[in-house]
C-alpha cells in the first residue's frame, strides 16, 4: 500500500533520445492495467509513473552485464504501485512485449533475449510481491477479525456484568436489591458448615420518611435515601445491605455467635441513620425501627425469617419507633392467636357464638335483686367459653365492638323485657358501653328502637359507660347521654375512682350511680387497713349528697359486704352475692 | 426485534461481509473464502462489477481532492468499510496534513482493520456505529475529539446507502447529520441506483447480496437526489459516478452502466 501518492511520481531521468515515443508506451502501458484492480491515481500519475518504470526497463536491458535485481525491483514496484492483479501482470508483459521497442525505437543485438530475460525476472519479482502482499493482507484481515471477536466477547461479558448489576441492584442507591438479597440469603442456607451455624436478619426502616417525601417532595425523599443508603452501608461494615423497597433496608448478618452480635449491628445502623443528612441544601435528621431475628439456620427458612423480621419491626414500630425490637417466640404465638381470634370475630357473631350471662346486683340494705350485668361470652368451637377480656379489646381495634355491642344491648333488653313479664320484681339490665358505641350517632335511636320494640320500661335498662367516655366525649356524646336519661334510662359510672375520678361531670351529668372499682373493695379485707374504706366512706356520702346510688364491685365476703353497708353503700356486685349465671338461673331468682 | 442495547454485535466471520467483498472488487486480499465466494457470485451475475467498485473508489477519491481544494479540513466518513488502498485520510492528509478523518463503520472487523491501518495517526479515528443511529456517531467522544462540528465537515457516505432500507428513513438519517454540520459542509454521497441494469442481473444481485450481512436497497436517481435535499449540488450534480468531475474524457464511457449514482452539496 502506497501511504503518499507522490511516491507515485517517480523521478523521470532526463533520457534524450526516447523522444515522443516514451509517453506514447507508457500512456498504452497505463490503459492496459487501467481496470485490472483498483489505482488509487489519476491517469495522468499513472503514465507518469510508467514512464519512470519504461525507463528503468531500457536501463535493465542495456545493463553490462545484465543483473537479475533490475527486473525483480521493477515487478515488486508494480504490485507496491497497487498495479496488482494476474491481469495486471500478463497485460503489463504483453505491452512490454510488443511494444517497449518498437515504440522507443531501441535495437541491439540481444536485445531479444534480454528482452525475455528481463521479461521473465519482472514476472519473478512481481509475482513474489504480490504473494508476499496477500499473505500480509490475510493476515492482517485475520489479526483484525480476532481483535474483533476479542473485543465483542470482551464488551459482552461487561455488558453482561453490568446486566447482572443492574439486575442486581437499587438504581436509586446502588445498594443489593431485593433480588440480591434473596439470593444470598439463599446461599447461607444452602452452604455447608453444619447445624450449629446462626444468621442474623435487622429489618430497617425509616421513622416518618413518608412526611419527608410528602412535604419535600420526591427528589428530596431520594437524596435523603440514597444518604442513608451510604451511612447504613458504612454503619454496617462487611455484613450485606440491601434496599428492599422504599424506605425498608434490610441487613444480613452471617455466622453469627449469639444473638448479641446483630444487636451491636443494629445499633449501629440505629447511631448512623441518626447522623443528621443534609438535603436541598437543609439538614434533616430521621430515626428508623428495626425488627431483628438471630436464630440457628437449622430449623428455619428464608421466608420464616422474613417473616418474622417483618414481624418484629412492626413491634418496634408499635413501642415508639426510633428502636430496635428482637424477635420473641413467645409473643408472636399470642399475638398469632389473637389475630386468629380477632378475625375469627365477624363470622362467629353471624353465627350466633356470642352470649350473655348474667351477674347479680344486689341491695346491701335488704338482699333485694335489684339488677344484672349482662356480661359477653363467646362459646368459641375450639376455645370453648372465652371471657371477655379474651376479645373485647380485639373487637375495639377492628372496630367490630360496635355491631358486637349492638348485639350485647339487643340481647340484653329482650332478656330484660321477658324478666319484667316473669315478675314485678325483675331487675334492670346494666349493659356495657363502648366509647365508640356511646360516640356512634344512632345511639339513641338505637336505644329507643330497642325499648319500643321489646315495650321495656326505659328504667328496666342501664348502661354502664367508662369515666374515660365521659371526659373525652364531644358534645355529641354528652347530648346523647342526655336524652338517653330523659327517656328514662339509667345511667352508669363504670370502674368509678380508677380515672380521673373527675367530680365536676358528676354535676353536669345525668348520671344515676357510681360503680366503685374492685380495687378499693379489695382493701376492705385486710383488717386494720382503713384508707380504702375511709375512701369509699367518703365517696358514698360525695354520691348521696349528688343524689346518686353506690354499687360495689367485686365483693367476695361477707365481711366486706358487712363494712360495705356500715359505710352506707347502696348496692353491691361480686362472688359473694352471685357469680354471672346464664338467664334461666336468674329466673329461678325471681 | 432489535439487539438489546447491552448485548453488543457478534462476530460472525462465517458470513460474507459486504465490506470484504467490495475489498476483494477492488483487488484487496482482507477477505475469507467466504467473502471471495459470494463476490465470484456477484461477478458471475455482473461481470463488471470489480469495475463499478473501483469507479465507485474513484469517485470517492475525487470528491475527496475537491473538498480538500474547496478548503475543508474535517472528514467523517460513514460507511468507510475495509481500509484498502486510497482511504480518505491517505488522500487527504497527502495534500492537506493537518486534515483529520474519523472513519465509521457497522461492521467490528472493518472498524478493527482500520484501527490497525491507523495506528499511530492522530488524526484519524474509527467507530463502530451504525448509520441508522446518526446521534450515536455525532455524540461519540472519538469523532468529537477529532472533528469540531462548529468548522466544515465533509460528510462521506459513499456506497453506503443502498445498505439502508426505507423503512428506515434514509432521508431523515441523512438530514439528523445535516442538522449538526456548520455552514460551509459538504456532503458527498454515492449509491447503488435501479438504473441501467437488466432486471435478472438485479436479481441476482440481490440474491447473492442475502447470503451477506447486509441486504441491497437500490434507489432510483430521483430519490438519490432527495438525500442531498438542504444541500446546493455542485456541478456536475447527482450523476453516473465516473461523469462526476472525471480524471480525463476517456474515464466516462459507459457510465451509465456503472451503478453508482452521487455527487456532491454544499450546505449554507
Amino acid at each position: 500500500m502506497i501511504r503518499d501518492p507522490d511516491a507515485m511520481r517517480y523521478p523521470v531521468a532526463a533520457a534524450p533520445g526516447h523522444g515522443p515515443g516514451l509517453a506514447i508506451f507508457a500512456r498504452a502501458w497505463a490503459k492496459a492495467v487501467t481496470g485490472t484492480s483498483y489505482l488509487p491515481v489519476t491517469p495522468a500519475q499513472l503514465e507518469e509513473y510508467l514512464e519512470g518504470l519504461t525507463l528503468r526497463l531500457v536501463e535493465a536491458l542495456y545493463e553490462e552485464p545484465f543483473s537479475l535485481r533490475r527486473g525483480y525491483q521493477i515487478g515488486s514496484d508494480l504490485v507496491a504501485a497497487h498495479i496488482a492483479s494476474a491481469e495486471g501482470l500478463g497485460r503489463t508483459i504483453e505491452v512490454i512485449d510488443l511494444r517497449l521497442l518498437r515504440d522507443l525505437g531501441l535495437s541491439g543485438d540481444d536485445l531479444r533475449d534480454r528482452m525475455a530475460r528481463l521479461l521473465g525476472t519482472v514476472a519473478i519479482g512481481y509475482a513474489r510481491a504480490l504473494r508476499d502482499r496477500t499473505l500480509d493482507e490475510q493476515e492482517s484481515i485475520r489479526r483484525a477479525a480476532m481483535m474483533a471477536r476479542e473485543q465483542a466477547e470482551h464488551a459482552l461479558r461487561e455488558s453482561e456484568a453490568r446486566f447482572r448489576h443492574q439486575a442486581t441492584h437499587d438504581p436509586l442507591t446502588n445498594l443489593p436489591n431485593r433480588a440480591l438479597f434473596t439470593e444470598r440469603l439463599a446461599a447461607v442456607f444452602e452452604r455447608d458448615g453444619g447445624s450449629e451455624r446462626r444468621l442474623g436478619v435487622c429489618f430497617v426502616d425509616l421513622d416518618g420518611f413518608k412526611m419527608v417525601n410528602d412535604t419535600l417532595g420526591h427528589h428530596a425523599g431520594d437524596v435523603l435515601l440514597t444518604s442513608i443508603a451510604d451511612k447504613l452501608r458504612r454503619g454496617a461494615g462487611d455484613h450485606l445491605v440491601a434496599r428492599m423497597g422504599g424506605d425498608e433496608f434490610v441487613i444480613l448478618v452471617e455466622d453469627t455467635t449469639c444473638t448479641d452480635d446483630v444487636l451491636k449491628v443494629a445499633d449501629a445502623a440505629l447511631a448512623a441513620v441518626s447522623e443528621p443528612s443534609t438535603v436541598d441544601g437543609q439538614e434533616l435528621r430521621v430515626s428508623a425501627s428495626i425488627g431483628i431475628v438471630e436464630r440457628p439456620v437449622a430449623g428455619t427458612t428464608p421466608s420464616e425469617v422474613m417473616r418474622a423480621a417483618d414481624i418484629t419491626l412492626h413491634w418496634a414500630k408499635s413501642s415508639g419507633k426510633s428502636r430496635w425490637a428482637l424477635f420473641d417466640p413467645e409473643r408472636n404465638e399470642r399475638e398469632l392467636t389473637r389475630y386468629a381470634l380477632s378475625s375469627a370475630m365477624p363470622a362467629a357473631l353471624e353465627r350466633g357464638e356470642f352470649c350473655l350471662d348474667y351477674q347479680p346486683l344486689v341491695s346491701l340494705a335488704d338482699g333485694r335483686l335489684l339488677g344484672v350485668e349482662a356480661l359477653v361470652r363467646w362459646r368459641h368451637p375450639q376455645l370453648g367459653v372465652l371471657r371477655p377480656d379474651k376479645f373485647i379489646g380485639l373487637a375495639e381495634e377492628t372496630g367490630l365492638i360496635v355491631r358486637l355491642g349492638g348485639w350485647v344491648l339487643a340481647e340484653a333488653c329482650r332478656q330484660a323485657r321477658h324478666w319484667v313479664g316473669l315478675s314485678p320484681k325483675a331487675p334492670f339490665v346494666s349493659v356495657n358501653l363502648a366509647v365508640r358505641q356511646v360516640r356512634a350517632p344512632g345511639l339513641v335511636k338505637e336505644v329507643t328502637r330497642l325499648l319500643r320494640e321489646h315495650d321495656l320500661p326505659p328504667g328496666r335498662l342501664q348502661l354502664e359507660i367508662t369515666e374515660s367516655a365521659m371526659m373525652h366525649g364531644a358534645d355529641e356524646s354528652v347530648d346523647s347521654l342526655r336524652s338517653l336519661a330523659d327517656l328514662g334510662v339509667r345511667i352508669a359510672i363504670d370502674d368509678f375512682g380508677t380515672g380521673y375520678s373527675n367530680l365536676s361531670y358528676l354535676r353536669t351529668l345525668p348520671v344515676c350511680e357510681l360503680k366503685v372499682a374492685g380495687s378499693f373493695v379489695e382493701g376492705l379485707r385486710a383488717p386494720g387497713s382503713l384508707t380504702d374504706e375511709r375512701i369509699l366512706a367518703t365517696l358514698v356520702s360525695l354520691a348521696h349528697t349528688l343524689d346518686l346510688t353506690v354499687t360495689a364491685e367485686g365483693v367476695e365476703t361477707a365481711a366486706q359486704a358487712d363494712r360495705l353497708r356500715a359505710i352506707g353503700c347502696d348496692a353491691a356486685q361480686g362472688w359473694h352475692f352471685g357469680l354471672p349465671m346464664p338467664p334461666s338461673h336468674v329466673d329461678s331468682l325471681l | 426485534m432489535r439487539r438489546p442495547d447491552w448485548a453488543p454485535e457478534t462476530i460472525d466471520i462465517d458470513r460474507p461481509s459486504a465490506a470484504r467483498m467490495y475489498d476483494y472488487f477492488l483487488g484487496g486480499s482482507h477477505n475469507f473464502a467466504v467473502d471471495r465466494e459470494a463476490a465470484q457470485a456477484m461477478i458471475a451475475a455482473v461481470p463488471e462489477t470489480p469495475l463499478i467498485a473501483q469507479a465507485n473508489r474513484a469517485f470517492l477519491r475525487r470528491t475527496v481532492r475537491f473538498l480538500v481544494d474547496a478548503g475543508v479540513r474535517q472528514f467523517l466518513d460513514i460507511g468507510s468499510g475495509i481500509p484498502t488502498v486510497g482511504n480518505v485520510h491517505e488522500i487527504a492528509q497527502s495534500v492537506a496534513p493537518e486534515s483529520t478523518v474519523a472513519y465509521v463503520d457497522i461492521d467490528p472487523v472493518a472498524v478493527g482493520h482500520s484501527r490497525e491501518i491507523l495506528g499511530g495517526n492522530e488524526r484519524a479515528v474509527a467507530i463502530q456505529a451504525d448509520v441508522r443511529d446518526p446521534d450515536r456517531i455525532l455524540d461519540h467522544p472519538d469523532v468529537l475529539k477529532l472533528i469540531d462540528f462548529g468548522q466544515p465537515v465533509a460528510l462521506m457516505i459513499v456506497a453506503v446507502m443502498h445498505f439502508v432500507r426505507d423503512e428506515d428513513r434514509p432521508t431523515e438519517i441523512v438530514a439528523r447529520l445535516r442538522s449538526a454540520l456548520a455552514p460551509g459542509s459538504y456532503l458527498a454521497l454515492s449509491q447503488a441506483s435501479g438504473e441501467g441494469r437488466t432486471s435478472t442481473e438485479w436479481h441476482e444481485a440481490n440474491a447473492v447480496y442475502q447470503r451477506t450481512d447486509r441486504q441491497l436497497h437500490n434507489r432510483g436517481r430521483d430519490e438519490i437526489a432527495r438525500l442531498f435535499d438542504g444541500f446546493v449540488l455542485v456541478e456536475p450534480g447527482v450523476v453516473w459516478v465516473p461523469e462526476w468531475r472525471p480524471d480525463s474524457p476517456h474515464a466516462v464511457e459507459e457510465a451509465e452502466r456503472s451503478v453508482y449514482i452521487g455527487g456532491v452539496g454544499r450546505l449554507g
